[in-house]
């Protein structure tokens, strides 16, 4: 299997908007180098050669499994890793919109800030984004009904607005802040935010967990606080956020504060923090 | 080949006839060992055979805070059947009236790999429509409120192919000998993870032979080796043998019930035949039913634990 790496040439967008679909590690590795170059991909309203906008380099023709490097800036190129199912995906430097959206499988890794509906729709895999991300990461796209539904988020830096818009399964952890409407509509899942969050927290929530270590707004009035023992569950997922590390690696073993909500949902979502 | 004395005890040239069956393990934690105990006992109550009691199931061990997957202390039990179909029926029938009605307990699977059960599956409808699932990473979790909180349970359990019947049959000149010999043999094999002694304080004084003069299918009285029938029988006893006990062992393989029947000859071998057991035997159906067996000559040579 091949590692391959893209380097996007300088200007060669020319600000137009590059749309990556189809070029994930899955499918590129397999391709010779020439393949590779002439895979079309979408460049504003035409379709392009990729090496016309890249140069495509092979990093090892034995690799363990189809590993892809994308670097560069890459702040016009939306789309990276989309339903992407496995191997390596490595972006090196900021990104545009949609990174990971749909993944399904793999792991993506991107080092810079990113742009907007990260994650969104994903449904397996591990993605994380070590700068900040735009608004609607894992959350539906227009028109669908759910948000990410599988695999793991960790961004390192801080999110935007709509965070977790009605995400479905699994787990989404947010090392810096949230921006407003953090896990609106959502159907299920995990989501934790170690800084702060922003206004409407978890508004509309149906079911889930959302666990604030920051500063947060008060529980809205169609949220109630519970009283009861679940310290089983909380040890559960304790040790489950202890695998992405960092501020998630040592959560107290005491139990946090536990809200049910939103009431005028379905109201078998909670928010758990620290008092 | 000759039978063979060790310290005194005569070792039978024989083996012991084991068959395939179908096993689970579940890990039962609780605020404390004892509560977890109180629900592990009562889930692994009659079991003792697949007879009649649809599993045989037993407690593998306790277990430290440190292993288990919520953090508290737990009980490890193993759950036999004969079919992966009964098993899943008997595990959630107990499950459900012995661990879930138990203060404080939760249940988790205790195998990764293998065929996946029901385990809170459908448990969590006890919950009428308040009970919440949790997938965290591979796993579903389900939340069901009860009066003291909440019960957490893993969604399915693993089950796998495994051993059942692995026996030691121990021949004593007195009831006081013979306990005392089973009493040994189950200490040595408590000790081993993997394997259980589904009866009552892992001894089955009411070792059966299979079929009967009433009805063909059922087991009945292993009159070869009963006391009481030495002059009216085609008896295995000699004279000075007056009480026989026979140990069952379940394992989750062939290497584990070897190494239980092993562990268990080498104890009853040291106690000699003063305090315990005169002679070691084991029960077989001359190797036409059970495809696994365990020849005790071959266990006694290569001697104890390890």
């Amino acid at each position: 299997m091949k590692a391959l790496r893209l380097r996007v040439r300088v200007a060669a967008s020319q600000g137009v908007r590059v749309d990556l679909r189809g070029v994930v590690p899955e499918t590129m590795c397999l391709l010779e180098q020439d393949a590779v170059a002439s895979f079309e991909v979408g460049h504003g309203n035409r379709q392009v050669p990729l090496g016309s906008l890249f140069d495509v380099l092979i990093d090892d023709h034995d690799a363990a499994e189809p590993t892809l490097t994308l670097e560069g800036d890459l702040r016009c190129i939306d789309r990276i890793g989309w339903r992407m199912k496995e191997g390596a995906l490595q972006v090196s430097g900021d990104a545009g919109d949609y990174v990971g959206c749909g993944m399904a499988g793999g792991r993506l890794t991107a080092s810079g800030n990113v742009g907007d509906f990260a994650a969104s729709e994903m449904s397996g895999g591990q993605l994380r984004i070590q700068g900040n991300c735009g608004d609607f990461a894992a959350a539906s796209l227009p028109g669908s009904i759910d948000g990410m539904r599988g695999g793991m988020v960790v961004i390192g830096g801080d999110a935007g607005a709509r965070l977790a818009d009605r995400m479905r399964r699994g787990t989404l952890l947010v090392s810096g802040n949230a921006g407003d409407y953090a896990a609106s509509r959502m159907v299920a899942g995990t989501l934790a935010i170690a800084g702060t969050c922003g206004a409407h927290l978890a508004y509309g929530m149906r079911r889930g967990t959302v666990l604030c270590l920051g500063s947060h707004p008060e529980a809205s009035s169609t949220f109630a606080a519970t009283h009861h023992d679940f310290r089983v569950f909380w040890s559960l997922l304790r040790r489950h956020l202890a695998a992405a590390g960092g501020v998630f690696a040592e959560l107290p073993a005491t139990t946090p504060a536990r809200f049910v909500g939103d009431i005028a949902a379905d109201g078998k979502g909670e928010l758990l923090w620290f008092e | 080949m000759p039978a063979m004395h060790i310290n005194g005890v005569t070792i039978d040239d024989t083996f012991a006839e084991a068959f395939p069956m179908k096993a689970t393990r579940l890990i039962i934690t609780a605020h404390t060992l004892q509560w977890a105990e109180h629900a592990a006992l009562s889930l692994t109550g009659f079991a003792t055979s697949v007879i009649a009691c649809g599993c045989e199931a037993g407690i593998e061990g306790r277990l430290d805070a440190s292993v288990t997957p919520d953090g508290r202390p737990g009980i490890s039990v193993l759950v036999f059947s004969m079919s992966g179909k009964e098993l899943a029926k008997q595990v959630e029938r107990r499950v459900g009236q012995c661990v879930l009605t138990c203060p404080t307990t939760a249940v988790f699977a205790g195998l990764d790999e293998g065929e996946p059960i029901a385990l809170g599956k459908n448990l969590r409808f006890f919950g009428d429509g308040w009970q919440i699932s949790k997938v965290l990473g591979e796993k579903r979790f389900w939340r069901i409120p009860v009066m003291d909180g909440e019960f957490v349970c893993e969604e399915t359990t693993a089950v796998i192919k495994c051993v059942g019947g692995g026996n030691l049959l121990l021949l004593a000149a007195d009831t006081d000998a013979a306990l005392r010999a089973a009493e040994t043999a189950v200490a040595a094999i408590r000790r081993l993870p993997n394997v259980i002694m589904p009866f009552p304080g892992g001894v089955v004084r009411s070792g059966s032979k299979i079929g009967s003069r009433y009805s063909p299918m059922s087991p009945s009285t292993n009159d070869a080796f009963s006391p009481s029938l030495t002059p009216l029988t085609r008896t295995e006893l000699t004279d000075d043998v007056r009480c026989v006990m026979e140990i069952v062992i379940d394992g989750l393989s062939a290497g584990d019930v070897a190494a239980a029947m092993r562990d268990g000859i080498a104890s009853v071998v040291e106690l000699g035949p003063r305090e315990g057991a005169l002679r070691i035997s084991a029960g077989n159906y001359g190797g036409k039913l059970g495809p696994f067996h365990f020849h005790l000559h071959q266990l006694a040579t290569v001697g104890g634990a390890g």
